[in-house]
């Protein structure tokens, strides 16, 4: 029962393309982790190294982007001596599809955040790229704000990478928490 | 001023920073948890350094494989000022290194160095 249950989940994915997948607690230990692995195996299946560069840093920003914005955290007690650890909640995927690889991450965001959000990725997904290059380089010197944690250097950095397009999505849970997707395609 | 040398792990870069030579280089992968509590205290050490020198030559080697949005901001930065130092009449030789099939380390290097005004600027390919 177990086993087909699993193998039914395993499946799923199968079918959606995806090779890696993570629901839970994101902390940057699992990046670090998870993002070895994922070298390896780009570079086991002797993926273009263009490609594996790029579908490694569409990981990095997308799961960082979740540890900063995730809008559901839990607090964890620390060791002794320090401040409580703000767990983030979140999931992200890797995979292919029709000889396209992609990015996937999700996470809560306070509702009251989705349309400035809306905004800013629709403006970041209509730039050309010399206009995403103007954009970057603006944020790097702070000379624009990141977006009050709207669409921060990340999500441009997300934008410039990817040669197939962006996808994101969001849906209303409840006045106070919205589910925010993106994904990235290579 | 002491030099300063800190040995990569698989998410920071080696610094290797000469105050003797001149020679001040960052190598490696970069996305540390915690960007400025790493590029920190090596990056003031250099800025009050450079602050006061006022001629002679500096090298700054860039050797990086992969930097996150983050580092990317602790670059700019880096590139800034040493171009304020180079207008000050430091000869300042910036090395962008970057693997010969990594169309996009190579064009971030350009987009970095074009916007130099006094300090040079030079690409340098590596053969993978």
């Amino acid at each position: 029962m177990i086993a087909e249950e699993m193998l039914y989940f395993r499946e799923i994915l199968a079918d959606r393309g995806i090779q890696f997948c993570y629901c839970g607690y994101i902390t940057e230990d699992i990046l670090s982790g998870i993002g070895s692995s994922l070298k390896q195996k780009l570079a086991m299946e002797n993926t273009n190294r263009e490609v594996a560069r790029a579908v490694f840093s569409l990981f990095v920003e997308q799961v960082q982007n979740v540890i900063r914005y995730s809008a559901e955290k839990k607090l964890s007690a620390a060791d002794s001596g320090l401040s409580d650890v703000e767990l983030p909640f979140g999931l992200f995927s890797v995979g292919k599809k029709d000889d396209y690889y992609f990015v996937a991450c999700g996470n809560m965001i306070p509702t009251g955040d989705v349309e400035r959000l809306r905004g800013n990725l629709i403006k970041i997904q209509n730039m050309d790229k010399s206009e995403l290059k103007a954009l970057y380089k603006e944020i790097l010197r702070g000379k624009t704000p990141e977006g009050s944690k709207g669409a921060g250097v990340g999500f441009i950095d997300i934008a410039r990478r990817t040669t197939k397009g962006l996808e994101f999505d969001f849906h209303e849970i409840n006045s106070e928490f919205a589910f925010f997707a993106l994904k990235a395609y290579i | 001023m002491d030099n300063i040398k800190i040995n990569r792990t698989e998410r920071s870069p080696d610094i290797d920073f000469n105050f003797q030579n001149n020679v001040f280089s960052i190598r490696g992968e970069s996305y540390p948890e915690d960007v400025p509590a790493f590029f920190g205290p090596p990056i003031s050490s250099l800025e009050s350094y450079l602050d006061g020198v006022s001629e002679g030559n500096v090298e700054f080697n860039f050797e990086l494989i992969y930097f996150n949005s983050t580092s990317a901001k602790v670059m700019m930065k880096l590139f800034d000022f040493l171009d304020e130092t180079a207008r000050k009449g430091v000869n300042i030789a910036i090395n962008w290194f970057y693997e010969s099939d990594d169309d996009n380390m190579e064009e971030l290097g350009i987009e970095f160095g074009e916007d130099l005004e006094a300090a040079a600027f030079n690409l340098k390919p590596i053969e993978a």
